[in-house]
């Protein structure tokens, strides 16, 4: 692509003014000031062609927590998302009440690592949350994930259970199939958003990956959105714009997904995918399951919506 | 030694217990393990009246309940000393009646007349659980205190105290909010339940358990002196006590412990008794020690005598087993009765249908501790012995596949103990589709959110791709579940989970309703 960098300069200003304009728009709809719900604007086209070649980084191994330090250096650095001062989102998958082995969610390791990547470089505060299916103490702790935050000893990392004051009804300018839901507030305003998904089979999707993963920074009834889901997810993503994605797809669940729970239908990986894009990591991410990214319907209309590029010929796959 | 320095001693050993009381109420939950290590049931393990009525149930002794035989021993030597010094509902009364002033009321106190009633609900309630039916949960002074608890009060502390934190924190100025909200965080932490409990017969359960407490306008532990079975059937024992008042009777002259007396347990009968100390009321408060000029009132231990007959006729007796005989009987004539199988979910371990009604005390732990709020009370509506047991109302929370939490708590085994790996197969119904109401079946959308959800391994809810016309006649393909009953727990999940609004298109009904027999749990 050849763009002129002062105008991609401009676009990425406008972005930045559309997402301040939401912003505000939400803390003054918190305060109760605005009465309408805030509208999330900002044109997701921008965003494609500031990527048309995006880079994919692959690491192999099983020695997760430097895989994982790994490709945030290869990503440029965690200081290239989180400046000094940052609130960070960290938001694994800890959707169901199931062990690390059984693959259900994200390896708790993964987490860690990133917390204290982000920590280091200058984050004020790290929170981590997500929407369970199961009960929510349940998958906090037998995910492995709250135990291991809290093993760090760290009072700026927060693993705390969703809030339900924190909703905020968002109404989607851009939104194909989904105009209005509400989000969790802390995603919204988040500094830098992090998404850490893990990989699995997933009986309505096909897969569950970096896009299917804002699902559990949603309120609502979410069994409502599972019609015409594939162009509900990634209509969600239009709001949800993590600055990394990095997949987890160390120990996979083959069949059964999401939930899975057998041991039998869970494969080792030993694999982890990051990028900006999260389009073109989903993309990747897929072939590891035998699948083409067309496969997958969110990644379609996630790339039909400008979120990113699902052509792997056209990113840079880098194994690091 | 203080003249009152035995009735202080009770007072803070009532304080005590209370408090642990309240400290094992709350701990009646989930702890970030899968087993509870405390005796959080031990209120009704130490209850003799649970241990008599589920005896006579089952016509075998629960083990579980080992620890009431203590308590009748230490009452064989202490008298009816429970009552005063240990009972919640007796701490929980006597700071109502203080505060509805009855504390400063001196002067002539009647004689009980009511309180042949606890004596008669005790003869009815043994004779009733000869009959393997339990009335129980109605009058058991730790069920109606659990329940009144856990389905009222809790629920309304929980709503009131978020109430006001919300509140600030949705409207009110930030600099306020952010002063209130870390002391939310520590009342979230260490005094509040983890989420808002919902419950039907909220509204009855509360208004039962204040009921109680109101009766105190009547006179000082008014419930403990009438109505009380456990007490009753502590006084029974107490008559045999080794630890005795003495003097055994009132002087003529002052009478001030007699007069003074919240249990009211001198006789006030003109005639050669007149003055004289009834045992079985005597809860050992030891008030009198306090109000004795001449402070000669002591308590001693000696050889336990002849006990003098009970407060109550033979008549009245006779017509309190009578009632006990009937009204089991009479229960069973209720319309659900003649159908198969009730419809209800029982917890995962529950005994089988009969078996379950004469053991479950109703004492509400089960309900209380259910993670995910889902086991409820059961109402009127499925006949009297049914009310206040627990059913699994799957719309409002599913049986969670890894939990056990209910096993755990029940006293009685009602609900079995039950090891994970087997409660991972054991059956408490089986779901059944709606198809007219199931999205992919009417109106050709894809869904499987239950198929989703379900937890077993391996799935009970399979799909299949179906080919079927979109809206501009073009061939689509929409995935259709269906359940495979032999795989299907009955855990609910899918029902709670179903999209479709109202009723669910998926719903599961009580164990008895399979159709393949051997697929159960046996």
């Amino acid at each position: 692509m050849e763009k002129r960098p002062d105008m991609q300069k401009d676009r990425q200003k406008e972005m930045q003014m559309g997402r301040r304009q939401f912003l505000k728009q939400v803390s003054l709809w918190s305060a109760g000031v605005l009465m309408v719900p805030p509208v999330f604007d900002v044109t997701p086209r921008l965003m494609a062609a500031s990527m048309a070649s995006p880079q994919i980084l692959v690491a192999k191994g099983t020695d997760y927590p430097a895989m994982t330090r790994t490709l945030v250096e290869a990503a440029g650095g965690m200081g290239a998302f989180v400046s000094p001062g940052d609130r960070v989102v960290i938001k694994p998958n800890i959707g169901w009440d199931r062990n690390v082995d059984q693959g259900a969610n994200t390896h708790p390791v993964i987490v860690t690592t990133l917390a204290a990547l982000a920590l280091g470089a200058g984050a004020s505060q790290v929170m981590v949350f997500d929407r369970t299916c199961n009960e929510e103490r349940r998958c906090y702790q037998n995910s492995g994930i709250k135990p291991a935050l809290e093993a760090m000893k760290d009072k700026r990392v927060r693993c705390t259970y969703v809030d339900d004051r924190k909703f905020v009804p968002v109404t989607i300018k851009q939104g194909q199939s989904l105009k209005e839901w509400e989000f969790y507030k802390d995603a919204l305003e988040a500094d830098c958003y992090i998404n850490v998904p893990v990989a699995k089979h997933h009986s309505s999707s096909g897969l569950s990956m970096g896009l299917k993963n804002a699902m559990g920074v949603i309120g609502g009834w979410r069994g409502k959105i599972h019609y015409d889901l594939s162009a509900k997810i990634a209509d969600l993503n239009l709001v949800i714009r993590p600055a990394l994605t990095l997949v987890d797809a160390t120990r996979v669940i083959i069949r059964n997904g999401p939930s899975g729970g057998s041991l039998d239908d869970v494969k080792r990986l030993d694999t982890l995918i990051a990028g900006v894009d999260p389009i073109a990591v989903d993309a990747y991410t897929t072939t590891l399951f035998g699948l083409k990214p067309s496969d997958i319907g969110s990644t379609v209309e996630g790339f039909n919506r400008g979120l990113g590029q699902m052509d792997l010929d056209r990113c840079q796959i880098r194994m690091v | 030694m203080g003249k009152n320095f035995w009735k202080r001693l009770r007072q803070a050993t009532q304080i005590l217990c209370f408090f642990i009381f309240l400290v094992l109420f709350r701990l009646t939950d989930y702890s970030g393990a899968d087993t509870i290590p405390y005796a959080v049931n031990i209120l009704f393990r130490i209850d003799p009246l649970v241990g008599a009525c589920v005896t006579l149930a089952t016509q075998s002794f629960i083990q579980l309940l080992w620890p009431c035989i203590l308590m009748v021993g230490l009452t064989l030597v202490l008298g009816r000393f429970f009552c005063g010094w240990i009972c919640p509902m007796g701490t929980l009364i006597d700071l109502a009646g203080k505060g509805m002033g009855q504390g400063q009321k001196t002067g002539k106190a009647p004689k009980a007349a009511l309180g042949f009633i606890k004596y008669a609900l005790l003869a009815f309630l043994l004779v009733s659980s000869l009959f393997s039916v339990q009335f129980l949960g109605f009058f058991d002074p730790f069920a109606l205190l659990v329940r009144g608890m856990a389905f009222g009060a809790d629920p309304l502390f929980y709503a009131l105290t978020t109430g006001v934190f919300d509140k600030i924190y949705l409207s009110g100025p930030a600099w306020l909010s952010d002063l209130t909200e870390p002391v939310y965080e520590i009342l979230k932490s260490f005094v509040l339940p983890h989420k808002q409990g919902f419950f039907y017969l909220s509204f009855l359960s509360f208004f039962l358990l204040a009921g109680i407490l109101a009766l105190e306008i009547f006179g000082k532990r008014f419930w403990c002196k009438n109505i009380c079975p456990l007490g009753a059937l502590y006084g029974l024992v107490s008559k045999f006590s080794l630890l005795k008042r003495h003097p055994a009777k009132a002087c003529k002259k002052c009478s001030l412990c007699e007069t003074n007396c919240p249990m009211n347990a001198f006789e006030t009968e003109e005639g050669e008794a007149r003055g004289r100390l009834i045992r079985e009321e005597c809860t050992l408060c030891m008030d009198c020690m306090g109000y004795c000029p001449r402070r000669i009132t002591t308590f001693k231990f000696g050889l336990p005598e002849m006990p003098q007959p009970v407060d109550i006729s033979r008549r009245k007796l006779l017509a309190a087993g009578l009632a006990g005989v009937c009204l089991p009987v009479l229960g069973r004539t209720h319309a659900l009765s003649k159908l198969p199988d009730n419809g209800l979910i029982r917890p995962p371990g529950a005994l089988d249908e009969p078996d379950f009604l004469a053991v479950c005390v109703r004492c509400g732990e089960c309900m209380k501790v259910c993670i995910t709020n889902g086991l409820q009370p059961v109402g009127i509506e499925r006949g009297i012995e049914a009310m206040f047991t627990p059913g699994l109302v799957p719309r409002l929370g599913y049986c969670e596949f890894n939990c056990t939490l209910c096993s755990q708590v029940c006293p009685t085994h009602a609900i079995g103990a039950l090891p994970v790996k087997e409660k991972h197969a054991f059956v408490m119904g089986k779901a059944w589709f709606d198809k007219d109401r199931c999205l992919p079946y009417s109106e050709n959308k894809n869904c499987i959110v239950c198929e989703e959800h379900c937890p077993v391994h391996k799935k009970a809810i399979l799909f299949d791709q179906v080919k079927v016309p979109g809206d501009a006649g073009e061939i689509r393909l929409v995935k259709r579940p269906r359940v495979v009953e032999e795989r299907c727990i009955g855990c609910g999940i899918c029902e709670n989970v179903c999209p479709v609004p109202g009723a669910a298109a998926i719903r599961v009904a009580g164990r008895d309703s399979r159709i393949s027999p051997g697929s159960g749990y046996a």
